[in-house]
This record gives structure tokens, sequence and C-alpha cells, in this order.
């Protein structure tokens, strides 16, 4: 077992750089950092300035190596758009983020889980034609236009939420809910088909055998196995919230990690768009990980392989 | 029961309303503005920036020597109550002696001089090096309230830059010691404008509150907070919730759309911003290529219908359709030039006799504005020039034309605000301007020669005669002026300038 995590964990610090090298040559390539910096209507001999304040004026190759020594060293570098060391700005924005993607999670489980389970028990039924709708509805739909109509919805028409901004835990739930709805789809359909196959199992008919019914059967028998895969599937849906937030923090103003990633990449701001990239890399894999650690610890039958 | 349960519920949803209803309704109530922007606010140093946000700001914070009447273009004393030529080179400005920092102290010519010789020290790396050191030596004590500049050069826009560019910092403020540090005022200005900064919290929220020491006439609202909300949707919610009071750049559409609800105003007045198409005259792109032929650029500029796209995309309220290169209320922006009216059938005689009778292919650049791009696209394709439109972000456009691959471009120009034709003149033809495609050195030394005299009217004469020839040579097609467009909640009155500028510390409530 400590074998494969120290292998998965290579992969990823691999990834992540990897991930850093492409996103590094396609931002050079696609903006100058300089004009990005000094604003649309700036004197060429600013932007020159810039240009040399910030060692843009260096190779590419001398850059990247530059930064990447950085990076092995603990130095994270500083923001060209925020003028701010990298390190700083990702730990005063992380704990928004975390917050904002466990929000949304638990929005995930408290629909998706119950939904997935009332759609497996009464399969073919219209419960389950109407999980099925709105599964593929929250998957069809948009998370911008969803955010912008809650807004209308719950916090102009019926002003129960505040718009936007992150200042109270109010602020957090009309985005964890978008933010959220995205992953019921795969989550409640996992659950819907792990459960149909663990209620026509055989341990499960030996339970019914035995005079276990409802509740008992469900919770205790069925659940806890149907719930394997949904766990590895939270996982990595963790890991996409957290990299995923982008859209959801741009439209209620939160200032969290996925807002700073947007900022970055419209300011060229390459040496904070590169260690996010690297983080949420980083948190992806870890969460992939984490999955299979989870998985192990909850089916013996994988412990003992 | 069942009255019960709903009595109940009804309860619990007045209960959430009251409970939940955030404090934060904008407006006379709390004597607070709230004012929505989209550009992150990052450094509230107008020395270290330039953007648009930044200009507004500064407004509140910081003062200038002298201000500049957006209403009839006159410089107005500011901080300085009087200036005098002692000769060409120098220049003695009287300080007023009642002008405090947001930090108590009183301003004197000591902080004055360090300002204007700090901007100027290569080790700044102020955002207005540039342009003061085109004219600026050193700036000099003479006594408590008096500074002397000794100039550089002789610079018609001297006063000017002093109104709109430079604000006055304290002695010290970037020195601690030998240290120096160019962000000490990026996060708590001490400046000695009608607004101090309470709170900033920077991409997020800044708090301002009325300065009661401040020289010039106090504004009427106590409290401005300027949030950073980057979807405009969102900024729109936040409106009609009463979670904002303000919000500017809004597009036409969406300011049509809520102007209908009640407690919203649209409000639509001037912008100093123009577009324009720039032609690569000169051939710096393409040798030999059509556009080197004046009979060609005549004919795109006869080819474009731009009362229409004044009138139907940018939206008729403030915009006008443009014949100069240049904004028709700037300083030396003469109207005097030959027009090329929309006329198509002229367009295709003018490209036959160019020997172009079935047109030809173009790549045409633009970065925003995307249905006038397209406007502009359909009109030239209807006289037969395959146009193939570049649409990409304002920084690959900048790349791609200081690689000199652009032979035409949909090109726009705000001048800072600044009412003056030297300030779209100087950065599209000059020498050293990439920007500059039209090749001739003629156009570029009246523009030269403008920027070396004092004399207003021997600047006019510069400025007349290098945009009459742009216009008689077709450099640009000059397209359309800018509108711009606010939505401000009913209970605010926010009066409009001339130059587009926004100028919150002039709001106040009905």
């Amino acid at each position: 077992m400590l074998n494969y995590i120290l292998q998965r964990v290579g992969l990823a610090i691999a990834v992540a750089f990897t991930v850093s090298l492409a996103a590094f040559l396609l931002l050079n390539i696609a903006t100058d950092p300089a004009y990005a910096i000094a604003g649309e209507e700036a004197d060429p001999e600013v932007i020159e300035q810039i240009r040399i304040r910030y060692g843009l004026d260096r190779p590419l190759w001398v850059r990247y190596l530059d930064w990447l020594t950085g990076v092995l060293r603990g130095d994270f570098g500083v923001s060209y758009y925020w003028n701010k060391p990298v390190a700083t700005l990702v730990a005063e924005r992380v704990g928004t983020t975390l917050t904002l993607a466990f929000s949304a999670l638990f929005v995930t489980i408290a629909i998706a889980i119950p939904l997935g389970a009332a759609a497996a028990l009464n399969r073919n039924t219209w419960v389950d034609r109407l999980a099925l709708w709105l599964a593929v509805s929250a998957q069809a739909v948009p998370n911008f236009w969803l955010g912008l109509i809650l807004i209308i919805l719950f916090a102009v028409m019926i002003p129960i939420f505040p718009v936007s901004g992150d200042h109270t835990w109010l602020h957090f739930v009309l985005p964890a809910f978008v933010l959220g709805a995205s992953s019921v789809p795969p989550v409640m359909r996992l659950m819907r088909t792990g459960l149909i196959e663990v209620m026509g199992s055989d341990y499960i008919r030996t339970a019914r055998a035995k005079g276990y019914r409802g509740q008992t059967l469900l919770l205790r028998h069925a659940l806890r196995n149907a719930l394997l895969p949904v766990v590895s599937v939270l996982a990595v849906q963790l890991g996409q919230k957290v990299g995923g937030s982008v859209i959801t923090e741009s439209i209620f103003a939160i200032n969290g990690l996925g807002r700073l990633a947007l900022q970055s990449i419209l300011g060229a701001d390459i040496p904070t768009v590169q260690i996010l990239i690297f983080l949420f890399a980083l948190v992806f894999v870890a969460m992939n990980l984490l999955a299979d650690i989870l998985n192990a610890a909850l089916d013996p039958r994988i412990r003992i392989r | 029961m069942k009255v019960r349960l709903i009595h109940s519920l009804g309860s619990v949803m007045l209960a959430s309303g009251l409970a939940f209803g955030h404090a934060a309704f904008a407006g006379p109530q709390d004597d607070t503005l709230r004012a929505a922007m989209s550009g992150e606010i990052l450094n509230l140093d107008y020395l270290y920036t330039t953007r648009r946000e930044y200009i507004i700001l500064a407004q509140m914070t910081d003062a200038t020597l002298f201000t500049m009447n957006p209403a009839n273009q006159q410089i107005e004393p500011g901080v300085a109550s009087s200036y005098e030529f002692v000769d060409d080179m120098t220049i003695d400005v009287q300080l007023r002696d009642d002008v405090r920092f947001h930090d108590g102290s009183v301003l004197s010519a000591a902080d004055v001089a360090y300002t204007y010789n700090w901007i100027i020290d290569p080790s700044s790396e102020s955002h207005a090096q540039a342009l003061i050191s085109r004219w600026l030596d050193r700036a000099e004590v003479l006594d408590e309230h008096t500074v002397r500049f000794h100039l550089a050069a002789i610079n018609p826009l001297i006063i000017r830059d002093m109104a709109q560019r430079v604000m006055l910092r304290k002695d010290g403020s970037y020195h601690q010691g030998d240290q120096v540090d160019h962000d000490a005022m990026a996060l708590n200005v001490n400046g000695v404008g009608p607004y101090r900064v309470v709170r900033f919290n920077p991409g997020v929220e800044l708090v301002l509150e009325r300065f009661d020491d401040y020289f010039g006439d106090a504004p009427e609202i106590g409290n401005i907070v300027v949030r950073n909300i980057p979807d405009m949707g969102t900024q729109q919610a936040e409106l009609m919730s009463g979670g904002i009071n303000w919000m500017f750049n809004v597009p036409l559409d969406v300011a049509r759309s809520l102007d209908a609800r009640p407690g919203i105003d649209h409000l639509a007045g001037p912008d100093l911003r123009v577009s324009f198409i720039v032609l690569d005259a000169g051939g710096v792109a393409q040798p030999d290529g059509p556009l080197t032929d004046l009979r060609v650029r005549q004919a795109m500029n006869h080819a474009v219908n731009k009362p229409e796209i004044a009138e139907f995309l940018m939206g008729g309220g403030a915009s006008e359709p443009i014949y100069s290169a240049c904004h028709p209320v700037q300083f030396g922006c003469t109207q005097d030039v030959p027009r090329y009216e929309y006329d198509p059938d002229r367009a295709r005689e003018l490209l036959a006799e160019a020997g172009y009778p079935d047109g030809f292919s173009l790549d045409l650049w633009a970065y925003r504005e995307r249905p006038n791009a397209e406007a502009i696209m359909a009109d030239l394709e209807a006289v037969g020039i395959d146009i193939n439109l570049r649409y990409v972000q304002l920084e690959t456009l900048n790349q791609a034309r200081a690689s000199q691959d652009i032979a035409a471009y949909i090109g726009t120009w705000g001048s800072s605000g600044v009412a003056d034709t030297a300030l779209i003149a100087r950065v599209h033809f000059s020498d050293t301007s990439d920007r500059h495609l039209s090749g001739d050195d003629q156009v570029v030394e009246w523009v030269l020669a403008a920027e070396q005299t004092a004399d207003q009217d021997l600047r006019f004469d510069y400025y007349q005669q290098a945009i009459t020839r742009i216009a008689e040579q077709a450099y640009w097609v000059p397209l359309v002026s800018y509108s711009a467009d606010y939505l401000v909640t009913s209970d605010l009155e926010f009066p409009l300038d001339d130059d587009g500028v926004p100028r919150l510390q002039n709001a106040r409530w009905k």
C-alpha cells in the first residue's frame, strides 16, 4: 500500500509540473504580460519599464527555470498583477474556497444520496423517472445560468440571501447550491445503480430471510455497500470543487482561489496561474488517492488484497 | 390544521426575511454610496496605475496642483492657488496654506517638490515618469508655500499634466531611511483628497469616508464603498436588490432593460473614447499591399456606415459618427476635414479605379465590441473586400502589431479622459509607436511640433494640419465616439461630465 501511495504521489507531482510547463508556454504565447499589467492606454515607455522590472525581457526558458528552482526552494514567486507573494495570495483565499467546496459537497450528498436511494427503491416508477429527470436537468443547466436564476429568485425577488460577497455563512448558501448541483447527477446515478445491485445480491436475500426489513435492512446492510463507489466519486468531486469554482466564485463575487485563477489568467499573471494550476492538479490527484484509501477502509476485501 | 401550517410557514418566511435581510441596503439611510466595479482594484496609488477605475478612485482620495474644469476644459486652482512663468524654462507655483493630508499634517512646498522629484527619479518606476520626465528637470522649494519647477523642455501640457496626472504625496512617503518602498501608498494612500481610506481589501472592497479637513468644497455624501463584482449580471442583481447604488460601463441593452424598472435610472453621457480603423498606408505589414493606395483607403471610408453603427450598435444616446482622427471635444480636433460619407457605390468605383474591381482579401483585427466589428466587416464585404475578422484579446493584438503583422485593425482610444488631441495623436502618429502605420513623416513632424510649443494658437494650427492631412490621405477610417452608460438608484443624483470621467465625489442624494 505504501509503495502504491508513493507511486501515486510521484505521479501527481509529475502531472502538476507538466501542466505548469504547458500553462507557462501557452500563457506566454497568448499574451504579453507587460501589456496586461500596464493597462490598455499605457505609454510604450511604461510597458518597457514593466518588462524590465519583472524580468520579462529574459528568454522564456530562463524564466521557467527561474520559476522552477524557486518552487523547489519553496519560493512561489511574486504575483505581477497583485504585487504580492503568490503564497500569501493563495493562503488568504484557500479557506474561502475550501468552505465553498465542502458546503457544495454537503449539498451534493444531501440531495444525491436520498434521491438515488429513492430512485433505486422505487425502480421504474414515477419516483425513479422524476429523479432521473432532475439529474439530467441538473447536468444540462450551466453553472452561471443557475447562479443568476437563484440570485434573481432568492436574493432579488425573495430577498433571503445576499446577492454576492463572502462575509457571512449566508453568502455561501446559493453558491454552494450552484456548485453542489452540478455533482448531483453522477453521484445520484451511481447511488441508484449501486443500491439496485446490492438489493439484488445474495446477502440481502439472506438478511431478508432472517427477518430484516425496512430501515434496518437499508441502512445497516444495503446502503453501506452501495456507498462504496459513491465515496470514491465524492472524493473526486471534492477535487473538482476546489479547482472548478472559477465561474461560481466570479458570479457570486467570492474571493477564493477560483476567482483568483480567473483574475490571474485575464491579467496574464503567470506566477499565480502556474501555482494555482500546480495546486489544482495536486488536489485532484490527492483526492483520487484519498478515494482509493477510503475504499480500502470501507471494503475489507480491498484491505485484504 | 392546514391554516395553522400556512400561518406558521408564513411567519417563518417573514422571520427569515427579517433575520436574513442583510443590512447592506445602499443609500441615504446610512449616507453610504455603494458602487460596483468589474475591474479589480489592487493599488490605490495613482502614481503606479493607469486604468480608468484608478482615475475614478484617485479623484476621491487625492488632489492635484490644479484642476481641469470638465465643462469648459479650463485649468482652475487646486492645491496651488496660482502659477507664473518666470521664464521659458521656469515656473513658480504658489500653494494654498490650508491643505492637509489625511494623516492630519499640513501640506508644504517640500511635499510637492518631493512628489515631482520622486516621479522623475528613475528608481521610482512610477507610471507617470515617462510623461513628467518629458518636461521636468527638477522641482525646488523656494519657501514653505512656493515651489519652483525647472523645466527640461518646453511642453504645452505641463499645467494639464499637473492637473491630471500627479497626485501629491507627503515628503518621504516612499522612503524608509535608505530603503525605497514603491508600494508604500498602494494599500492606504495618504492623500489630500475629499475622501480618506477607511479600509481596503484589494480585489474585494474599498471603504472611503469624507475627509473633514479637505481644503475644497466638501462632498455631500459621507461614505463611499466600492465593491469589486466581476460579473455584470451580479452587479445588476445587486442594484435591483438595493445592494449597490451605482454601476458603470453598462452594456446598452442591459441599461435600457433595467431603466424600465422602478427605482433604477439609466444615465448616458459622452465619453472621450473613440473607435477607428488604422490602415497600413505606409506598407509596414504589407509593403505593396492594397492599403498603400489612397483610393482603396478612401473606398473603405465610404464603405462603412458609421451613422448606423452609432445609432443602432452604440446606442445613439451620446455616441456619434466621427470624421477626424480624434474626439470632437478635444483641443485641436478640427472638424473641417474631408468627410467620406457612407456611399458604397462610390467605394466600389474607387476600388475599381485602384485596380481592385473584384476586391481583395484583408485580415481585419479587432478586440472589443464584436457586433461593431461584424457590422464593419459586412459593410466592407458589401463593396467587395473579402474580410477575415481576427477577433482577439487586446494583448494578442498588441503583440501582432508590435511584430508588424497587422495591415488593418479596429482600435479604440480613451485619451485617459483628457480633452486634448495630444493624447491621441502622440501615441498613434509618432516614429516610436508601433500604432503608427501611415509612414507619413510630415504628420509625425506636425504632431511633434505641436508638443514643443507652449503657444496654444500654434499648437492648434499644427494639429489642424495633421488631422486634416490624416483625413485627406484616409490613413484611418474614423468610426464613432462612445457613450458612457451608468445605472444608478433613483435616490442618487449623479452629474455627468463631458470628458466621460465619472466623479463619484460630486454625487448627492436627491
